[in-house]
């Protein structure tokens, strides 16, 4: 698992509570904009890292829950329950998916119809004018297309024939009808619909149409695809799933049931004339005489033309004779269709299947749950199995709600909706006498702000139900219990639901039910490492106490035994704290590859956007630092990377024309060199002409006449630096608002960096960053001057020398001293200060001086002495001290007293 | 050539990709009479396939591939 998953993961997790939390508020405050532009940005967030990785049911959900928040947060579409609730579902969905990508580090393509259903029931909202109800059965899409509205009859009969024998066979697979529609643009994606079809495993017969009628072949648009593939196949939906699973929502698959494939066609000839044939052939088949009626029928078929009608239902009523004899409802219905031509409604499923059905029937008893009885369509207007199970289901479903605990803000919600639910599910199975009593229930449950009266309607409601179905006769599409073996009657009504409820519960778990899966990574808030931080450093301080201990065990008491003991009691404590600060350190501790990653990206698309050809190479992409200089590094080589693409690389022609390969090199590489985080940016563009650049800081007024004419190359390209320049006279959305590399600098040093820039022009550009791998500790030189110490960044001394009175010399009114042979100008510190002590020198007349680098130039500091270099936890000053420029801080010594770190930069 | 156009016919190459698509329609419209041969081909693109559908021509030859072939009279002789 990639670094960069770990992190998907351990985000889109913050990212799935912050959306819970948000639509859970958004429930009380339906109106906030605030809140819903929050979530929709979370939302829009989590689709865009999800982008990021190969998991297509994922990213499907997460796109339309984005278009999704983005009508709501137009105000186009008002935020309602629904929404919430299959919002919350589908970050159920997300959610199982990350547990399971955790575990086997991808997600399975099993999901893909999950996938396909929620992302429709989203996108249903969206289409939905505002307002209106959708009944909540988020899984009825699939199976509601699943009655008979299937094209088969324009399947072979010979075909569908075998197909029904097979069905009668053990162990035959299950049909499975797929239609791929695939979209409009989809040839603009690099799809290949045909192959993809082409592919499709165990295809049984297929055909390719298109979904409107063709264009005149000179308007044809040979790129706008409007096939259609169709496909009967033996394969299990799993398979098929995982074939399909990238354009899941551009399929449908739907099991055929055997009795649907009972489908004469052919030529009526002119209407029913068979009304003697009927009449005695279900005489016959009254009497139970199927072999004179076989008889009957296959001298009928032999006097008819085979393409009739007719024939047709005569070759089906054979087959059926032959497979299913005791099925005196089904050759009922197909011999009344001859009188009619309407196709025979068979709608009680034939399957006599006995290993199917002893399994079903042990698996499930009829009566074992309450609410199954009531699902028996009774009293529906036709006994359409599939709503049923789908009805039943949903009803268990609002059980389950009810009995939750009732102790949450969101329970008249709650109410509401479980109510609208079984309003829509009571409506559907025909039962809209019972509603008022439903209205009443859910109004004493509101009115008492508890479930129980709503649960109680329903489960008294589910056990009358239940009585009635019982007493009542059977439905009268079934067989009549004397004319089929006494078991096939409640088997089928029940082995057809098991098989439907069997895939209902492909449904993911909620996600307050997930079992959690531990992880090893911990997130901790940063303001608790601050602490530890804080607390470690303290123990260094207070640990620094004991050599002072130990120095007056020894000086003041004179016991030289107690103070050799402090000192050894010290060693111990200093490793331990030296290793639990760097133990700390290390927790802050983060791969520059945080920052870069987001490169690759970013070159890709800016040298699109500007016909560039650009090779990215990014080394050393493990070099670690501190968070906060991580950070702090991103927003600078953003800018620097773009500045290099805008300004630095030229455009293939130019580079051509110079003598350059057409694809220009931009390489980002970072190293640790001596305790510091080394960035180097260098391009091999057309570098940065210093005459251009003096020549515009003139202009813009950032250098006068003077030093334009002394100014050397190198500190003209260094001018990019100073605020408000821009070489480019018209302002991209690029670059070229001046506000580049002054930021670059300030942001650098803020975090006590440098910037060192290099160019040739013609040849590149190249920027060196520099960065301390922490700002945690400091490490400072301590010197005293006017009886007071001081602290100086040890990253600015150069060196610290002992400068005789007399070899300093005045130059106009600086003091200047020659070192190393360059002339060195010196500063009092006292006078840098604005004390009136002048400084001491020691017994030879010679000065203290402390030889610090300022913008790539010495200046020697004199003082009074040198004390030393010590680690310290530098503290920025707060309140009003905060504004004295002149110090970057303070911290705390070994002996209590109180060190002022200087900030030299703003003093000189 | 993926697909090489004779004087009355369009000879399919063993894939035919997705870029052929705009020139047989093309050709199609100029060759109303046109046929194709499609004996060596293996597997044409959608694109191709759905401006076949779009005005069935004669067929000369059909793919040696029986599933192709399956799939190729599914879709241009409905």
């Amino acid at each position: 698992m990639t670094p960069l998953l770990q992190q998907f993961l351990s985000e889109a997790r913050d990212f799935l509570q912050g959306i819970s939390e948000k639509l859970m508020q958004l429930e009380h405050a339906p109106d906030d904009a605030a809140l819903m532009g929050e979530l929709f940005r979370l939302v829009h967030t989590l689709k865009g890292n999800c982008g990021l990785f190969d998991f297509p049911e994922m990213l499907r959900v997460l796109h339309v829950a984005e278009d999704l928040m983005a009508v709501v947060r137009d105000g186009d579409l008002a935020y309602s329950q629904t929404l919430a609730d299959r919002l919350l579902d589908a970050m159920d969905f997300v959610s199982l998916l990350l547990d399971e990508i955790e575990v086997s580090g991808a997600s399975s393509a099993s999901h893909a119809s999950a996938s396909a259903t929620l992302a429709q029931s989203l996108r249903e909202l969206i289409s939905a004018p505002a307002g209106s109800t959708v009944v909540p059965g988020a899984l009825s899409f699939t199976v509601a297309d699943a009655t008979a509205t299937l094209p088969l009859a324009v399947v072979p009969e010979a075909l569908r024939m075998a197909w029904y024998r097979e069905a009668h066979s053990t162990k035959a697979a299950p049909l499975l009808w797929v239609t791929y529609t695939p979209e409009a643009e989809c040839f603009f994606k690099g799809e290949d619909p045909f192959f993809q079809a082409r592919q499709t495993p165990a295809i049984g017969w297929q055909r390719v149409t298109a979904r409107q009628p063709w264009s005149p072949l000179p308007d044809l648009d040979a790129y706008h695809c409007i096939l259609k593939f169709e496909l009967v196949s033996t394969a299990s939906r799993a398979v098929l799933e995982e074939h399909f699973r990238y354009v899941a929502d551009q399929i449908t698959i739907v099991t055929i049931l055997p009795h649907w494939l009972v489908l004469p066609v052919g030529d009526e000839n002119g209407g029913p004339v068979y009304e003697d044939f009927v009449g005695a052939a279900l005489t016959q088949l009254a009497r139970g005489d199927l072999v004179v009626l076989a008889r009957a029928a296959r001298s009928m078929l032999e006097l008819s033309s085979a393409e009739l009608w007719l024939a047709s239902a005569l070759r089906w009523l054979l087959l059926l004779i032959e497979q299913e004899p005791a099925n005196e409802a089904t050759l009922r219905a197909v011999i009344e269709s001859l009188r009619t031509f309407e196709v025979p409604a068979l709608q009680a499923p034939i399957i006599e299947d006995v290993t199917l059905v002893a399994a079903v029937v042990t698996a499930t008893p009829p009566a074992a749950s309450p609410a199954a009885p009531s699902a028996a369509p009774s009293a529906a207007p036709q006994s359409d199995i599939t709503t049923s199970v789908l009805v039943e289901s949903a009803i268990n479903a609002q059980l389950t709600v009810l009995r939750m605990p009732d102790q949450v803000a969101w329970l008249p919600g709650r109410l509401k909706s479980v109510a609208s639910t079984l309003t829509a599910c009571f409506r559907s199975t025909g039962r809209p006498d019972i509603l008022p009593a439903l209205d009443a229930a859910l109004a004493a449950s509101l009115a008492q702000a508890r479930s129980a009266p709503l649960l109680d309607w329903l489960v008294q409601h589910l056990n009358q139900s239940g009585a009635d179905s019982v007493s009542s006769p059977p439905p009268p599409p079934l067989p009549s219990p004397d004319a089929v073996p006494s078991a096939a009657l409640p088997v089928t009504s029940v082995a057809e639901p098991a098989l439907l409820v069997a895939e209902s519960e492909t449904r993911f778990p909620r996600r307050t039910e997930d079992s959690a899966i531990s992880s090893k990574t911990l997130k901790v808030d940063q303001e608790k490492i601050d602490r530890l931080m804080n607390l470690i450093g303290e123990m260094v301080v207070a640990k620094n106490g004991l050599p002072y201990l130990a120095a007056r065990a020894e000086t003041v008491f004179g016991v030289r035994e107690l103070s050799r003991e402090i000192k050894t009691q010290y060693s111990v404590i200093n490793r331990i704290a030296e290793e639990m600060q760097s133990a700390i350190m290390q927790v802050r501790m983060m791969p520059v590859s945080f920052v870069f990653q987001r490169f690759p990206r970013l070159v890709r698309d800016l040298s699109r956007k500007l016909g560039k050809e650009v090779n990215l190479v990014l080394e050393g992409e493990e070099t670690e630092a501190d968070k906060n200089i991580i950070e702090a590094l991103a927003d600078p080589l953003i800018h620097i990377v773009r500045n290099s693409l805008d300004h630095g690389i030229e455009l293939p022609e130019v580079r051509r024309a110079a003598g350059k390969p057409a694809e220009g090199q931009l390489v980002i590489r970072a190293s640790q060199e001596a305790g510091r985080v080394i960035i180097d940016i260098s391009d091999d563009g057309k570098g940065i002409d210093p005459a251009v650049v003096k020549r515009k800081a003139y202009e813009k007024g950032i250098i006068d006449e003077v030093v334009l004419e002394r100014i050397s190359d190198q500190d003209a390209v260094n001018l990019v630096f100073a605020a408000g320049f821009s070489t480019v006279d018209v302002v991209s959305d690029l670059s070229g608002r001046g506000v580049g590399m002054d930021v670059v600098r300030a942001a650098v040093e803020q975090v006590n960096g440098t910037v060192t820039l290099e160019s040739q022009p013609g040849q590149g550009t190249r920027l060196r960053l520099s960065l301390p791998l922490s700002i945690a500790v400091t490490n400072v030189m301590i010197i005293e001057s006017n009886g007071q110490i001081f602290g100086v960044p040890m990253d600015m001394v150069v060196e610290t020398v002992r400068v005789p009175r007399k070899s300093i010399h005045a130059i106009k009114s600086f003091q200047t001293a020659v070192l190393r042979g360059r002339v060195v100008p010196l500063r009092s510190l006292n006078e840098l200060l604005a004390t009136d002590a002048s400084q001491r020198s020691n017994e030879e007349d010679e000065l203290a001086t402390l030889v610090i680098r300022l913008h790539g130039e010495h200046v020697g500091i004199v003082v009074d002495d040198f004390r030393g270099v010590v680690d310290i936890i530098l503290k920025p000053m707060g309140g009003i001290l905060g504004c004295l420029s002149g110090y970057t801080g303070s911290a705390l010594l070994g002996d209590g007293s109180v060190l002022m770190v200087l900030n030299l930069k703003e003093l000189l | 050539m993926p697909i090489r156009y004779k004087k009355n016919s369009a000879v399919f190459d063993a894939i035919v990709s997705v870029e052929e698509a705009e020139d047989l329609l093309q050709w199609r419209q100029k060759n109303p009479k046109g046929k194709v041969d499609f004996s060596a081909c293996t597997h044409l693109h959608a694109a191709n396939l759905q401006v076949l559908m779009a005005a069935p021509l004669m067929v000369s030859a059909w793919p040696q591939d029986e599933r192709l072939k399956t799939w190729l009279t599914a879709a241009l002789r409905s």
